[in-house]
C-alpha cells in the first residue's frame, strides 16, 4: 500500500521500443490455428470506479455508455438494481416503455450484426440491405426517445418519455415493414448455398461445452442452450408477454445467424404485444436521492446475451460499488475453444459471430508460425481480406450473389 | 439541403481517403460513422473513401476517449500516415473525453495525443453531423 | 413452496450452522455470507448438488480489514445465489474456481488487477484489464486509491 493519497500515472512519450500487446495471439501450424490468446482491456475506461464518485442519476449516463450499441440494456439493468434497493414500485406503463425500447434496441443490434457478418465474409450487399432496413428502427428510436443511439429514456423510478397514439401507429407500421424484410433475410439464410456453406461447421461449440464455458445469448442458444433472461428471470414487462426463446442445433456460426434472424421476428411480436397491452397510467414514480443501504443484482437479456449489474448502496446518493458484467466478457472466453484446430481464414467471422461488444476492426493480430518459427503482426483488415481470398480459392465466392442482390436493392 | 449544394465544389478537391480508428469508444460513434457510408447518407458521394491502412489514408477519423492501452497504437498509426494528414475527432469523447473524463484509464480526448483538425461533437455524433464535419474540413483544405 | 424457497431449504438442511444466514431478499434471489474456511464446501455443494450451473461473475469489494468476494451463481430456473466470503487484506489469497467454471478466469484476473487479490491456481496468461506498464502495487478499485484529476497531459 502506498501513502500518497493521489496516484500520478506515468505520462510522457511512450518508449518506441515498447511493444503494445496484440489483441489476438495466434499459434499457427500450416493453415490451422492451434491456439489463441486474447488480450482485452483496450477499451477499459475505469467506469466502475467512476460510478462510486458520482450520484446514481449521473451514473445512468455513464452506464449507458459502457456500450453504445446496447446502451438501453446497460441503463435498464443498472436502474433495476437501484430501484430494487430503493424499494420502488415502478409503474407498469414505464416497464412497458422500457420493454419496447429494449426490443427496438435488439432489432437495431441484430440487423447491425447481420450486416457486419455479411461484410466479414465478403457478402457486402447484405450490409447495404440490413443497414438500410435498420434505418427504419433508428428513425423510430429517434422519434420515441430523441436520439438514434444512447436513448436516455430511463430515470430512477420510470422513464422520461411517454409514447403517443400517433407514435404507436408508426411503431406498428415499422414492425410490418421490418417483418417483411426479415422474412427475406430468412429466405436468403436458408436458401443461398454460398452463405450456408461459408458459415457452416465453423466456430463449433457443442452444447456441453457451451454450458461448461458459460456461453450466453444467441451464442449459447445456437448450441441448443435455452438460456434467456427474459424468460428465466423476467424483468420489465416480460412476465406479461408471450414469446419464444429461439434455439438452434447447428452449434456453429450458421446457427448463430439463424438464431439472430429468427429473434428479430420474435421482437416484432413482442413490440406489437407491448403497444397493444400498454395501459394508461403514470410513467414514473418519485425516487429518493439517497438509496437505502443494501445489495442487489440485476440481469437483463441484451442483444448479445446476459448482462448483469451488481449494486451496493450505503444510504448516500452515491453507490458504494457498481459491478458490470457485459455479455461479451462471458462469450469472448468461448472464442478460444471455437478457434482451436480451425482455419485462420475463419477467424474473423467466428469472432464476429459472438457479436463482440468491442470494435474488432482496429485490433492487431500476432501470428506465431510454428512451422518457420516466425512471428508477424497483421491488422484485422488483413485477416479479413485474406480470409475472403482463401475461401474464394476454395470455391466460396460472393461476387455473383452480391451482383444479383445489388440489382434488387431499391 | 446545404450539404448537397456544396457537392459541386467538392468535385474539385482530391477525394480524401479516410481511416477509421476506435480509441476506446463505446461503439456508438463507430456505428454512426459506418452509417454515414451506407446508401442513406452516402458519404462516398463526396469522394470520401474508407481505407484500411494508415499508409493510404489522408484523414484519420477517431472515435472514443483515448485509453491508456490504445495510446501507443494511435500514435503509431498517425506516424504511418503520409503527410499531409489530418485528424478528425468524432463524438464528444474524442473531442474531450466526454462522460469518461476523470476515469482512471482515460487520458482524455484525441487532442491529448494527436493534433486534431476538426471536432465533431455529439453523443454519438449523428451521420449528418459527421458528414457536415468532414465536408467542413475538406472546405478548409481547399483554402 | 417456490423454487427459491426450495433451494433455500435444501441449502439450510445441508449446512445447518449457516441456515440462519441465508437471506431471500426477493423471489429468485438468495444471499449467503460464509466464513472463508467454509467457502470451498458450500461452493462445491451449490454447483455440484444444487446445480447452480452458471457463474455470472465475481464481484470484489474493498471493505474495512477484508476484501469481500461475491460469487454470483445462477440456476437454470432463474434463481441467483450470491455466495459471499471475505479474505484478510494482509494476505488476500483465494483459490481459483476455474476447475468448476473455466470462464471464471477473466473475473479472477479482474480481482488480481483491480484489488491486488492473489488467486492460487490461475494459469499463466494475459492480465486483465490493465496495461503491462501499469505500476505494481497500484490497485484502482481499492477505496484509498484515487487517480490524480489534475494530471497535465503532453501530446
Amino acid at each position: 500500500m502506498h501513502d500518497s493519497p493521489k496516484f500520478k500515472i506515468p505520462l510522457g512519450p511512450q518508449h518506441p521500443a515498447l511493444k503494445e500487446p496484440a489483441s489476438f495471439s495466434v499459434a499457427l501450424k500450416g493453415e490451422k490455428i492451434l491456439g489463441v490468446e486474447i488480450r482485452l482491456g483496450y477499451n477499459h475506461r475505469g467506469i466502475e470506479k467512476a460510478c462510486e464518485d458520482r450520484t446514481y442519476t449521473q451514473d445512468i449516463y455513464l452506464i449507458e455508455r459502457v456500450c453504445g450499441i446496447c446502451s438501453h440494456s446497460h441503463s435498464t439493468c443498472f436502474i433495476q438494481a437501484v430501484e430494487e434497493l430503493a424499494g420502488l414500485a415502478v409503474p407498469k406503463r414505464a416497464l412497458y416503455m422500457r420493454t419496447l425500447i429494449g426490443e427496438l434496441e435488439r432489432i437495431h443490434s441484430h440487423l447491425l450484426w447481420l450486416g457486419v457478418a455479411g461484410h466479414e465474409i465478403g457478402f457486402d450487399t447484405l450490409l447495404m440491405y440490413t443497414w438500410r432496413d435498420r434505418e427504419v428502427v433508428m428513425d423510430l428510436l429517434a422519434e420515441l426517445t430523441g436520439n438514434r443511439v444512447n436513448y436516455g429514456i430511463n430515470t430512477i423510478g420510470g422513464v422520461r418519455r411517454d409514447i403517443t397514439p400517433a407514435q404507436i401507429k408508426k411503431t406498428l407500421k415499422a414492425m410490418d415493414i421490418l417483418e417483411e424484410r426479415t422474412k427475406y433475410y430468412i429466405e436468403v439464410a436458408s436458401q443461398e448455398t454460398t452463405l450456408i456453406e461459408r458459415l457452416s461447421g465453423i466456430g463449433v461449440v457443442l452444447p456441453e461445452d457451451a454450458l461448461r464455458l458459460d456461453a450466453v445469448g444467441p451464442t449459447a442458444r445456437a448450441s441448443g442452450i435455452a438460456r434467456d433472461v427474459r424468460r428465466d428471470d423476467p424483468y420489465a414487462a416480460y412476465g406479461d408477454i408471450s414469446f419464444d426463446v429461439i434455439t438452434d442445433n447447428h452449434n456453429d456460426v450458421y446457427g448463430r445467424t439463424l438464431v439472430r434472424v429468427k429473434e428479430l421476428l420474435e421482437s416484432y411480436k413482442i413490440v406489437r404485444q407491448v403497444v397493444e397491452k400498454m395501459e394508461a397510467g403514470p410513467i414514473t414514480v418519485k425516487a429518493p436521492r439517497k438509496i437505502p443501504a443494501g445489495e442487489a443484482i440485476s440481469r437483463y437479456e441484451a442483444p448479445r446475451g446476459e448482462d448483469a449489474h451488481y449494486v451496493k448502496s450505503n444510504g448516500t446518493e452515491k453507490p458504494e460499488r457498481v459491478k458490470v458484467r457485459a455479455p461479451t466478457l462471458a462469450n469472448v472466453q468461448v472464442v478460444k475453444h471455437m478457434l482451436k484446430d480451425r482455419y485462420l481464414a475463419d477467424m474473423s467471422i467466428v469472432i464476429a459471430a459472438i457479436d463482440p461488444c468491442f470494435s474488432c476492426t482496429d485490433r492487431s493480430i500476432e501470428i506465431n508460425n510454428l512451422d518457420n518459427k516466425k512471428t508477424k503482426v497483421i491488422t484485422w483488415e488483413t485477416l479479413h481480406t485474406q480470409g475472403i481470398a482463401w475461401h474464394r480459392k476454395h470455391g466460396i465466392d460472393f461476387t455473383s450473389l452480391n451482383k444479383r442482390l445489388k440489382a434488387r436493392i431499391k | 439541403m446545404s450539404i448537397i449544394t456544396r457537392t459541386v465544389t467538392w468535385a474539385r478537391i482530391k477525394s480524401p481517403w479516410i481511416l477509421h480508428f476506435n480509441t476506446g469508444a463505446c461503439n456508438a460513434c463507430d456505428i454512426e460513422i459506418i452509417a454515414a457510408l451506407t446508401p442513406r447518407y452516402d458519404l462516398e458521394r463526396f469522394g470520401v473513401q474508407l481505407k484500411a491502412t494508415p499508409r493510404h489514408a489522408d484523414i484519420l477519423v477517431c472515435s472514443g476517449p483515448v485509453t491508456r492501452q490504445i495510446e501507443s497504437r494511435l500514435k503509431r498509426i498517425y506516424e504511418q500516415m503520409a503527410s499531409p494528414k489530418f485528424v478528425v475527432a468524432v463524438g464528444t469523447c474524442a473531442c474531450g473525453g466526454g462522460v469518461f473524463n476523470g476515469c482512471y484509464n482515460v487520458k482524455g480526448g484525441i487532442d491529448q495525443v494527436l493534433p486534431v483538425s476538426a471536432y465533431i461533437p455529439g453523443c454519438p455524433a449523428s451521420p449528418k453531423a459527421i458528414m457536415d464535419g468532414v465536408v467542413k474540413l475538406l472546405n478548409s483544405l481547399k483554402e | 413452496m417456490n423454487a427459491t424457497e426450495k433451494i433455500k431449504d435444501t441449502l439450510a438442511k445441508r449446512f445447518s450452522a449457516l441456515a440462519d444466514a441465508i437471506q431471500m431478499p426477493r423471489e429468485r434471489r438468495l444471499a449467503l455470507t460464509v466464513p472463508f474456511a467454509d467457502f470451498p464446501a458450500v461452493f462445491d455443494y451449490a454447483v455440484k448438488e444444487l446445480k447452480f450451473s452458471h457463474l455470472i461473475t465475481i464481484t470484489g469489494l474493498d471493505e474495512p480489514e477484508v476484501f469481500g468476494l461475491i460469487y454470483h451463481l445462477a440456476h437454470d430456473n432463474g434463481v441467483v445465489l450470491n455466495l459471499r466470503t471475505s479474505v484478510d487484506k494482509k494476505n488476500p489469497t483465494v483459490k481459483t474456481v476455474t476447475s468448476y467454471f473455466p470462464g471464471a478466469e477473466i473475473y479472477e484476473r479482474e480481482l488480481v488487477d483491480l484489488f491486488g487479490v492473489k488467486v492460487e491456481g490461475l494459469q499463466a496468461g494475459n492480465r486483465y484489464p490493465l496495461t503491462d506498464e501499469w505500476p505494481v502495487g497500484e490497485y484502482p478499485l481499492r477505496k484509498d486509491w484515487k487517480a490524480d484529476k489534475q494530471e497535465k497531459h503532453h501530446a
